[in-house]
């Protein structure tokens, strides 16, 4: 696990995932004057970052005199989204719980609106960026708060020395821990990317992109098709795969750019593409800030040759892959005026900041305005290396989700059967045509749509 | 005339030891070569699991040597582990619905078992094929049913859902052990008994008990493992690692999607597996006697 | 119940055909109640699920509509569910009939030693039967992983390249079986043990007066005497592995491209993850014909050489 990477939890050497205290300790506290409030969150890859929420609610807690307990669930095996469906089959369990992307449109019937909480954020922070908002606001009401903690960007996680050495691009010089872009930041799209990466693999450093069938994978997949302006279903869910040009040629970029990979990269899991890195092995991955952490702990000699920019751009922009967990309230829960009081706490400026920190740099708020915060300045070595984590004005950037913009039901069958990487493997791996596999594509989508 | 044909078997038979002989040795090489090469195999995942879990994580990062060799053991994984609260918790909701699930399918076979094989009724004979028939609906078949009837009972996410629903998994196997075990013991031991004036139950629990007790272990180390093992309902129906067993504790909570510690999820997958090793190398031959018991006497 | 039966004893043993009439009616009501929670056991959870999961099977997603073979129709429309079946047949037969050939040979191997030696070996090899598969598949995980592989590590020292243990999805495909066959071949070691300890020595004996090679004891004597106990056990593994889900899931998750998928991990991404549950019920009912078909000629089998053995 990832380790050691928030400045306030103590390093607990050789620790795991277990020193951190994982587990969802209920904490009662005082007097429940205001009654019992329970929420289940997304039980955090980084250790010691569900203490920040602990302590966050224990602070608001005894504050409102609410019995509050956390409950914390991993995503493994998609436990929390099978949480989440049973509860909702069920109507009843936790008050709040965290919800996976699509979720908060998959459940709308069920979740709770919080407009007049998200009004009061947005008068004090600014506007949510697009795809929260599109995720979170169903059926003409937001269905949810879009949380920190657990909230994730996809950028590059370089190492600049192998890139500068085999492919001759100083991505330190481009993206520099600035706020504005350095020489040649405009040059970093697909195209440079793709040369990169053959000069890469050609030197024994492949860059180590997944394209099995977790989120890693589907999420940056989806940002290199958002840069294409790539998409397979319309708002109502048709496929638009027929003569849909920009399909063909992100396909088409795709297949080659999977030339330059590892073997393998068709059976990779979250992990493998941190492992690629961690080993020394891998010029490139799109990932978090939590591979670059455990790199520091088990081998700081490549975590010392680190940094972190945007994905690049395509021909209609750039879109850096985004994974923003939002908490819903159930409208069958008893106490949903203190359940949006806890939400709205969490999202205030000082909260984010504080879930951010435990984090080591790794959530992001969903309020733009929220990308300054110090830790992504100061975490190192080296200084600045996950400055450019958060997407910053200057990036040009939007952030994208994959699958949009497809109704939530379908889109969230889409995103846990990994459609877009299997159709590109169809072809790189499984020597398919491109007509083929769009047809294969489409003849899936329409199996979903059936008997919903 | 009998002399002759002595004289003329006699190099035969001679000739035939001679080659047996050779014949057994060459035999012997090749079971022991056999036997080498597949304790190798069989051997070598715990093994390196073993080795792994006693690595530091920044050796098991470390691609430079080689991986069957620990350099700096260290037994910090499982001293991890075993001051973990949670980890402790998987261990201790094992242990109940284990223990719970054990006792209750004994229960279940014993009296079963003994009706099915002692008390011919309406309907016997089709009742103990039918034990048999309900291996063709396998766990993997009746999760989504269950998950929908574990629901409606408020049980998901309960250690009490999965004491509810392991016995399906240990009561067939148990019964046709313990039917066999019955059906072995002879019919005069319970006539006796009759004439003495015992009841059915006590002839159960005195007679019948006692005598059958190598298959009563046997099944209860069979009701053990399998209840230890079991991960499909665990998977399905518990999502909190408060209630989790071990098998799916260690197997979704020691791997995170993002970056795990392989010697912490080794050690964890070797705790979790010690109590049935345990068992079998105490009690080998009563487990190999009750997965044997059927199908020899069948 | 229990006094139920103790007032039952005198009578028993009062003379006349009434009372023994009575004393075989009470005896089956007790006997009945015995064997009421299996009856319990099996119905609710077992038959009742089962039947309950051909209804679901024919509904649609939200399970407000009754779509008769919808489900299934849609099913076997898809490719990827084609790939399932075949993936799933592939890998059940496959790896029985590894498990089978492994087992008896290691079996006869065994049955070779001195009976001192033999109980230590025993053993050794059962030790992956005892390892619970979810568990010991992780160990499997670690030793295919890509980068770290330490199987691969060993292959290289015999110049081999590095193999894509689950990348490749033939290579996929075969891991899982092995991981399979790794840990089901000591049972059918096991079972064919006890067996030939079961063929009586006489037999040999009189092969071997009559002049009979090893592998012609093995054809006439052993095989014809192991034949019940062979279809038996492939029966049972048939069954398992059809029905196998953790290995699947922990070693690959279906992938690369679903070409790993059996029918339960498939009814599992289907009916819960993706939240289908009539069309995961769809998937792994797909099974139980299969397996019914299967069962219905080895158990026929087996019980016409029982009967001719009689």
């Amino acid at each position: 696990m990832t380790k050691g990477i928030s400045r306030r939890s103590a390093m607990r050497a050789g620790a795991g995932v277990l020193a951190a205290g994982a587990i969802g300790a209920p904490m009662v506290h005082a007097q429940g004057s205001a009654g019992n409030l329970r929420f289940a969150f997304w039980d955090h890859w980084v250790p010691g970052s569900n203490d920040a929420l602990r302590q966050l609610g224990a602070r608001w807690a005894e504050r409102n005199r609410v019995n509050l307990t956390l409950d914390f669930i991993n995503t493994t095996g998609n436990q929390l989204q099978l949480t989440a469906a049973a509860q909702a089959q069920s109507r009843s369990g936790h008050d709040g719980i965290s919800l996976a992307p699509w979720d908060p449109g998959a459940y709308a019937d069920q979740l709770e609106p919080v407009d007049d909480v998200i009004g009061r954020l947005v008068q004090k922070y600014g506007p949510i960026n697009p795809v929260g908002e599109f995720l979170a606001k169903r059926q003409g009401a937001w269905r949810g708060v879009p949380a920190t903690s657990g909230t994730q960007n996809k950028p590059a996680l370089c190492r600049f020395d192998l890139l500068q050495q085999h492919a001759g691009i100083d991505v330190r010089a481009m993206w520099p821990a600035r706020g504005e872009k350095g020489p040649g930041a405009d040059t970093w799209n697909w195209d440079t990317f793709l040369a990169a990466a053959e000069k890469c693999h050609a030197a024994g450093f492949p860059f180590g992109l997944p394209m099995g069938s977790l989120t890693d994978a589907v999420d940056w997949v989806g940002g290199l098709f958002a840069s294409y302006g790539a998409r397979i279903t319309n708002e109502r869910g048709e496929p638009t795969i027929r003569g849909n040009q920009q399909l063909r040629q992100v396909m088409d970029y795709a297949v080659r750019l999977s030339r330059f990979l590892p073997n393998d990269v068709w059976a990779w899991d979250d992990a493998s593409n941190n492992r690629a890195l961690i080993s020394g092995r891998s010029a490139l991955i799109f990932n978090p800030p939590s591979a670059w952490a455990v790199a520091k702990r088990d081998a700081p000699q490549v975590a010392e040759n680190c940094w972190t920019i945007p994905m690049p751009a395509g021909p209609q922009g750039r879109f850096v892959a985004y994974l923003p967990w939002t908490t819903g309230i159930w409208a069958f829960g008893r106490n949903k005026n203190a359940a949006k009081a806890f939400l709205e706490f969490l999202s205030e400026r000082e909260s984010a900041e504080f879930t951010t920190n435990f984090s080591g740099g790794y959530d992001i708020p969903p309020f733009l305005s929220m990308a300054d915060f110090r830790v992504w300045e100061t975490e190192g070595p080296p200084v600045g290396t996950i400055f450019n984590y958060p997407l910053k004005p200057h990036h040009d950037a939007r952030y994208s989700i994959a699958f949009s913009p497809a109704p939530p039901e379908l889109a969230s069958q889409m995103y846990i059967q990994a459609l877009n990487t299997k159709v590109i493997a169809r072809v790189a791996q499984g020597g398919e045509t491109i007509d083929a596999a769009l047809g294969w594509l489409e003849r899936e989508i329409n199996n979903m749509r059936r008997g919903l | 005339m009998s002399a002759t044909t002595a004289s003329r078997d006699a190099p035969g038979i001679y000739h035939k030891a001679g080659s047996l002989r050779s014949e057994r040795r060459w035999a012997l090489w090749t079971a022991y070569a056999s036997l080498i090469v597949a304790a190798i195999i069989m051997l070598a995942p715990p093994v390196y699991m073993f080795l792994t879990s006693i690595k530091t994580s920044a050796e098991i990062a470390d691609l430079g040597g080689n991986p069957w060799i620990v350099r700096s053991p260290t037994l910090e994984n499982y001293r991890a582990l075993l001051s973990s609260p949670m980890f402790m918790g998987f261990f201790w909701n094992s242990v109940k619905v284990t223990l719970l699930v054990v006792a209750v399918s004994m229960v279940i076979s014993v009296l079963a078992a003994f009706a099915l094989a002692r008390m011919r009724f309406w309907g016997s004979q089709w009742l103990a094929t039918g034990v048999f028939l309900t291996y063709l609906v396998p766990d993997t078949l009746l999760f989504i049913p269950l998950y929908q009837i574990v629901g409606s009972l408020g049980l998901l996410n309960s250690t009490w859902g999965l004491v509810l629903v392991y016995p399906t998994l240990t009561v067939p196997f148990c019964t046709w052990i313990m039917i066999g075990y019955f059906a072995s013991i002879p019919k005069e031991l319970d006539e006796a008994a009759l004439i003495d004036g015992a009841n059915w139950m006590q002839m159960l629990v005195r007679i019948f008990i006692p005598v059958a007790l190598p298959g009563i272990i046997a099944a209860t180390i069979f009701a053990f493992t399998v209840s230890w093992a079991a991960f499909v309902y665990p998977t399905a129906f518990i999502t909190t690692p408060s209630e989790m067993p071990l098998t799916i504790g260690v197997v979704s909570q020691l791997i995170r999607g993002d970056t795990f510690a392989w010697g912490q999820l080794m050690a964890g997958a070797l705790l979790a597996a010690l109590p049935p090793v345990i068992v079998y190398v105490f009690l080998m031959d009563y487990y190999i006697a009750g997965l044997t018991a059927g199908a020899t006497k069948g | 119940m229990a006094d139920g039966a103790t007032l039952a004893m005198p009578r028993a043993e009062a003379p006349g055909g009434a009372s023994l009439k009575r004393f075989a009616r009470r005896r089956s009501t007790i006997a009945f109640l015995m064997t009421l929670p299996l009856i319990a056991v099996i119905g609710g959870l077992v038959a009742w699920p089962a039947g309950y999961a051909i209804w679901l099977s024919m509904l649609n997603r939200r399970m407000t509509q009754f779509i008769g073979l919808g489900n299934f129709e849609i099913l076997l429309d898809s490719e990827t569910f084609r790939m399932v079946i075949f993936q799933s047949v592939f890998f059940a037969v496959t790896a029985v009939i590894l498990k089978a050939l492994i087992g008896f040979w290691l079996a006869h191997m065994l049955h070779h030693l001195p009976a001192k030696g033999q109980k230590k070996w025993r053993g050794m090899l059962l030790v992956p039967w005892v390892i619970p598969p979810a568990l010991s598949t992780l160990g499997w995980w670690w030793m295919f992983e890509p980068t770290y592989s330490s199987i691969n590590w060993v292959l290289a020292i015999f110049a081999v390249p590095a193999v894509p243990w689950l990348g490749e999805p033939w290579w996929a495909r075969i891991s899982v079986i092995i991981v399979n066959v790794w840990y089901g071949a000591p049972f059918f070691m096991i079972m064919y043990l006890a067996a030939l300890k079961s063929v009586p020595e006489q037999l040999y004996e009189a092969a071997a007066i009559d002049g009979a090679t090893g592998w012609q004891k093995l054809r006439y004597v052993t095989l014809p005497m192991m034949r019940n106990i062979i279809s038996i056990t492939v029966l049972f593994s048939l069954i398992v592995t059809f029905a196998n889900y953790d290995i699947v899931r922990v070693l690959t998750n279906g992938g690369p491209r679903d070409l790993t998928h059996v029918f339960a991990s498939y009814a599992f991404q289907v009916g819960v993850l993706a939240g289908n549950i009539p069309r995961g019920a769809a998937v792994s009912l797909f099974m139980f014909p299969i397996l019914a078909v299967i069962a219905f000629f080895v158990l026929r089998g087996v019980n016409r050489r029982t009967k001719e053995e009689l």
